[in-house]
């Protein structure tokens, strides 16, 4: 099902540059993005083309710096706001990469997330039955072990059981802009479509999701409104799903090739 | 792997309790009487022809050292020593001074030819390796030659004896000399101070890489003489220079003093390497004889973004105590400490290093190896110190020790200071045997037990191995193995 | 007395021997006890208290950090507080005397102050070694205490709390414990200060496990912001032995907390787990001497440090593997968040190895708050100031959390988490 509403822009980076705050070095050179309610937007590209870094910014590590541009959501600018204010505003970030925490349990840290979320868009929190009802409905649809959730968090989880408990994340959390950083990354084919339909089942005509990959196969079950060719931290191509299908035939060469 | 195949046809082909470099130089020497004194100190200044401040210097330190006690926390156990029974100066006698290669006795040259260091230039041309290596030779008290002068010069490099230096670069030494280790900075570095008789002295002028390594050989050859040398190292903005030193002495019963010091100051964005391959007499299967140890290393990174790197080897001497440290002063400077300490038979190793955080974003790597076979100890003493306006200091320590037998002991004495929230610091420390699995994996492919050792060691001590200078990684692992010839029971 | 020979006392070693002679005739003990007291007093006059050029004392220099010593006060009227484990039986210590004896099933529970009267206590009147001032002070003072003997094959089915409360002053106490062979207990060892003056602290517990004993103590120190908390642990760990040692440091002005343990025999395990929460401008060294001497023993020791205000803290922890203690497998880790500018934190694990078949390590860290950490909570909604508390909390709930009993678990937790929430 298409939801894209043509006439809103959820999310619109325009002429953004960034850099590693670190050492300075420019990772995004002017990168213009819009993505709709509804949509589904991907971004592939090679390696170190600024994918990651993006996902990132947009929910507002500080390891980098923005030096020019703006990234506007749901028409405000962004960028001023530490990564709990973007999460609250619902923008989530599925890392390709959940840390382990040790000494946090699971439960515990996804109540204090649900409800700190809840108290700054000024809604009740959720008492702890609610709580509890609602995360056993989440795992059990993305068939996730209730031992798991006794654990602390994303300790001693499986590649796939960290990828499958974010996605548990997105949904309890039910965010604005889903951001998926490579979520295919590590999952077999199982694992795969476990996380694609639960990425699915959360598609809806208020929210977006942009889905960061390298390579196609996660766009089979994920299916993209848009494709976006990142390059050298600019988009410089754009196209429905069938860019994706012609990146997977040709490679990223001929289009990188284009560019230059 | 021919370095490793090297090391097993090394330990196969020496007999248990052999020190290679044991032999004796028979030379005509210049001695000075034995015992410390004034008098001493005044000869020993009046041989090198020194300035009156220079004299003076000297006597400061020895009024002072008189005063001091000598340090007991060191796990080092070993007899009183006599400070008046010892040979303060000792100088082959046809040399005054560094000379060409022509005019040096032929004995002495053999001397070095035996230690295998590449002395004649032209022999260092005509070999296989790549690149030079310029040598200043320290034979007892003096230093007999140093080569490769001329082409420095070119570069704006100095690289010549400290005595030389100080006759011929006064505002060099006022400027540097006790500038990283005062004289009062302790008992055996004081005592330098007062009696050192030689050693090298380099200073490699703003944005100037040294075109080759410099590398020093010291070597210890009259009986009952204390060798007591100090080296100076200066790069200024921008310089880089690799360093390395080695070290020898004959095999005799009696314990022999070696108590050196040197100094390292890199200003802006300057690098210094220093390397040091330590082969002193390590006493004998009986723990008679060696030489004790007693040095005093420190490196200054005075200067922003300078770096400082300490790799040893130290596989000799009876007693090791020895602390090659950094003070990080510079802000974003980096200290680095790479270090192999092999102990066998009755050897006592003390030794570590000191990485004192000072500057802003400074960071060290300290990596130390220890290996204890026979009756010997061997410990690591470290201190890692950030201070108060460091921030963004980080450290990394690695320790590990390997035990060979069981009436060896390995110690592991890290000491961590820090007083910055902002610092990162991580310290591990591991000790074991070989373990038997290794062992047994590579036995099974045909390897005796000895070999087996000997290639699981290179294995264990590779990280530091990398860090020397290409022409003594292969040396360095020589010796190694040879050091540990007779610890397989 | 020969003057001449008597090194200058600071304000602190006279009030000490003040203290002393101020009680010559009222500290109790049979003629051997008193001949212990006076040799470990004339001991302490003649070494003063322990200098930074002391190894052992390099991180606490006590003579500097020592300055005065409250005066002895009075009996004040103190009441027990409820255990920290609900249904432990509590035997209290109330500034320094020992309630009247709590009977516990199958359990002989003794005063140290009999002991003490009687010259049972008169052997252990000891220091370890020639540094170890706390055996000297303690031995020199100690007054009562509970003793406590537990007969082999007994398992003790309630947890018993020495629960030592005082107000202001100077409090001496002694805790041995002997735990017989084949038997199970779980000890909680309590400090507490109850009211705001100034007291000076020592207290020792000589603990030993016969042959395969199993025991849980804990000690959970948390005395008053102003206080001098001087404590010792002695352990001996018999064959097949296992040992739960959790320590809490949550309070104190000038702390140090000793534990000098030996494992003796063979199959014996030892698990340590540390917890020092140091606030406002204490000083805390935790000191650990670890002998493994005999073959195939283990331990673990986790020490977790959160350091905050202009507190310093130490940890010093010395494995010893003695000749011939093959299989021993021994690891240490130190890891401290240091959360302030103007705290300090310092670290010294040592191996001391004679053996050679042996797997031993340690590691240390020092370090702020991860901040791939901060970053994935604050990725959650999570605000900076609760991800961070949730952080500190889930650095030290980690070992907490390795404890079986959940009932021991749930509270320490509320323990660390009231401190931190008051410091954090």
């Amino acid at each position: 099902m298409n939801y894209v509403r043509k006439e809103i822009k959820m999310l619109e980076i325009k002429n953004l540059h960034a850099r590693i705050a670190e050492d300075g070095t420019e990772i995004i050179r002017g990168l213009n993005l819009t993505v709709k309610p509804g949509e589904v937007a991907a971004i592939m590209g090679p390696n170190g083309s600024g994918k990651s870094t993006l996902s990132y910014i947009l929910s507002g590590r500080e390891d980098y710096e923005v030096t020019e541009g703006e990234i506007l959501f749901n028409g405000e600018n962004i960028l001023e706001l530490d990564p709990a204010e973007r999460a609250a505003k619902g923008v989530f970030l599925a890392f390709q990469y959940p840390v382990e925490i040790p000494g946090v349990a699971t439960m515990q840290f996804l109540k204090v997330a649900m409800n700190e979320q809840r108290k700054a868009r000024g809604e009740a929190e959720l008492t702890t039955p609610d709580f509890i009802r609602r995360v056993k409905e989440a795992a059990d649809k993305l068939k996730i072990d209730q031992a798991m959730l006794r654990r602390p968090l994303n300790v001693g989880f499986s590649g796939g059981e960290k990828k499958r408990a974010e996605i548990l994340q997105m949904a309890l959390l039910e965010p604005n802009l889903c951001i998926l950083d490579e979520t295919d990354s590590g999952l077999d084919i199982d694992a795969l479509k476990i996380v694609a339909d639960g990425v699915n089942a959360l598609k809806s005509p208020d929210r977006a999701t942009i889905v960061i990959t390298h390579y196609q196969r996660l766009l089979d079950y994920i299916v993209p409104d848009t494709v976006h060719v990142l390059y050298k931290g600019q988009i410089i191509r754009s196209g429905d799903k069938s860019l994706a299908l012609q990146l997977e035939e040709n490679g990223y060469a001929d289009i990188i090739g284009e560019a230059a | 792997m021919p370095a490793v195949q090297e090391t097993i046809d090394q330990v196969r082909g020496i007999d248990i309790d052999q020190y290679k470099y044991g032999f004796e130089t028979v030379i005509e020497v210049d001695k000075a009487p034995k015992g410390l004194s004034e008098d001493i100190i005044r000869f020993i200044s009046a041989k090198k022809q020194e300035p009156e401040w220079m004299l003076e210097w000297r006597l400061d330190a020895y009024k002072r050292w008189l005063t001091m006690e000598e340090p007991t926390w060191a796990r080092v156990d070993y007899p009183k020593i006599d400070f008046n029974d010892i040979y303060y100066y000792a100088a082959p006698k046809n040399v005054t001074g560094p000379t060409s290669l022509d005019e040096v006795d032929p004995e002495l040259l053999k001397t070095y030819e035996k230690l295998g260091i590449p002395l004649r230039e032209q022999e260092i041309l005509a070999g296989v390796k790549t690149s030079k290596v310029a040598v200043d030779a320290v034979f007892d008290s003096v230093s007999v030659v140093t080569t490769f002068k001329e082409e420095l010069k070119k570069a704006g490099v100095i690289f010549m004896s400290i005595s030389e230096a100080i006759r011929e670069h006064p505002d060099l030494i006022k400027k540097y000399l006790g500038s990283v280790v005062p004289t009062s900075d302790n008992y055996y570095a004081t005592l330098n101070a007062a009696v050192f008789t030689d050693g090298s002295f380099v200073f490699v002028p703003k944005g100037v890489r040294c075109p080759m390594e410099l590398s020093t050989y010291f070597r210890i050859n009259e009986k009952n003489t204390g060798q007591f040398e100090r080296t100076l190292i200066i790069a200024e903005e921008g310089a880089y220079v690799s360093y390395l030193e080695g070290c020898t002495a004959p095999q005799r019963d009696e314990n022999q003093l070696h108590a050196a010091v040197v100094e390292l100051v890199a200003l802006d964005d300057a690098e210094i390497k220093y390397s040091t391959v330590q082969n002193w007499f390590p006493g004998d299967a009986q723990g008679k004889g060696g030489i004790y140890n007693f040095v005093t290393k420190r490196g200054d990174c005075r200067g922003a973004r300078s770096k400082i790197s300490w790799t040893q080897v130290e596989t000799g001497s009876a007693i090791t105590w020895k602390y090659p440290s950094c003070i990080l002063r510079g802000d974003d400077s980096r200290g680095e400490f790479y270090s192999i300490a092999v102990s066998n038979g009755h050897q006592q190793i003390d030794s570590g290093t000191k990485m004192i955080h000072l500057g802003k974003n400074t960071s060290s790597r300290i990596i130390s190896k220890g290996i204890s076979a026979g009756k010997s100890n061997n410990t690591y003493r470290g201190q890692v110190s950030i201070h108060r306006r460091a921030e963004n200091a980080r450290n990394f320590t690695n320790c590990d020790s390997l035990l060979i037998g069981d009436k060896c002991g390995a110690h592991t004495v890290p000491y961590i200071d820090v007083k910055n929230a902002s610092a990162k610091i991580e310290h591990e420390a591991t000790t074991s045997k070989i373990s038997d699995d290794q062992k047994f994996y590579v036995m099974q492919r045909g390897i005796p037990e000895e070999e087996a050792i000997a290639l699981i060691v290179n294995g264990f001590v590779k990280e530091v191995i990398q860090e020397l200078p290409m022409e003594f990684a292969v040396e360095a692992q020589k010796l190694i193995g040879i050091s540990l010839e007779g610890s397989v029971g | 007395m020969n003057m001449q020979t008597t090194p200058r006392l600071t304000a602190a070693e006279s009030a000490l021997v003040e203290a002393f002679s101020g009680q010559i005739g009222q500290l109790p003990g049979n003629g051997a006890v008193i001949g212990s007291r006076d040799r470990l007093l004339d001991d302490l006059k003649k070494s003063g208290l322990p200098t930074r050029r002391i190894e052992s004392w390099h991180y606490t220099d006590l003579k500097t950090l020592l300055r005065s010593l409250p005066a002895t006060a009075p009996a004040s009227a103190i009441d027990p507080i409820a255990p920290v484990l609900e249904g432990s039986t509590v035997l209290s210590v109330l500034q320094g005397a020992a309630t009247s004896e709590a009977s516990i099933d199958g359990v002989e529970v003794t005063t140290y102050h009999d002991q003490l009267v009687d010259g049972s206590a008169a052997a252990s009147l000891t220091a370890l070694d020639k540094d170890d001032a706390i055996g000297r002070i303690n031995g020199s003072f100690v007054r009562d205490g509970f003793a406590l003997n537990v007969p082999a094959n007994t398992e003790v089915a309630q947890p018993i709390e020495l629960q030592a409360l005082h107000a202001s002053g100077q409090i001496h106490t002694r805790f041995p414990a002997t735990f017989g062979a084949a038997s199970k207990a779980t000890i909680v060892e309590r400090h507490q200060s109850v009211t705001e003056g100034d007291a000076f602290v020592s207290s020792i517990s000589d603990v030993v496990l016969e042959d395969g004993a199993e025991v849980t103590w804990i000690i959970l120190q948390q005395q008053g912001a102003t206080d001098t908390h001087l404590g010792q642990i002695r352990i001996k760990l018999g064959t097949e032995a296992k040992l739960w040692l959790f320590v809490v440091n949550a309070g104190g002005k000038l702390v140090r907390q000793e534990l000098r343990i030996e494992v003796e025999g063979e199959g014996a395990e030892l698990t340590l787990r540390g917890v020092n929460l140091l606030g406002g401008g204490s000083h805390t060294d935790v000191t650990l001497v670890l002998g493994h001497n005999v073959p195939n023993t283990n331990s673990t020791e986790i020490i977790r440090n959160v350091v905050f205000d202009k507190a310093s803290g130490v940890f010093q922890g010395m494995i010893r593997v003695a000749p011939d203690a093959q299989k021993t497998d021994a690891k240490m880790a130190c890891n401290t968040l240091l959360l302030s500018d103007d705290a300090d934190f310092s670290a010294k694990p040592e191996l001391e190895i004679f053996a050679d078949d042996v797997i031993c390590g340690h590691g240390a860290t020092v370090a702020d708050i991860d901040r791939n950490h901060l970053f994935y909570l604050m990725a959650r909604g999570v605000p900076e100031n609760k991800a961070r508390a949730m952080l500190v909390n889930a650095f030290v709930a980690e070992i907490v959390e390795e404890l079986e009993d959940e009932a021991l678990v749930e509270a320490l937790e509320a323990i660390i988490s009231t401190w931190l929430e008051k410091h954090a």
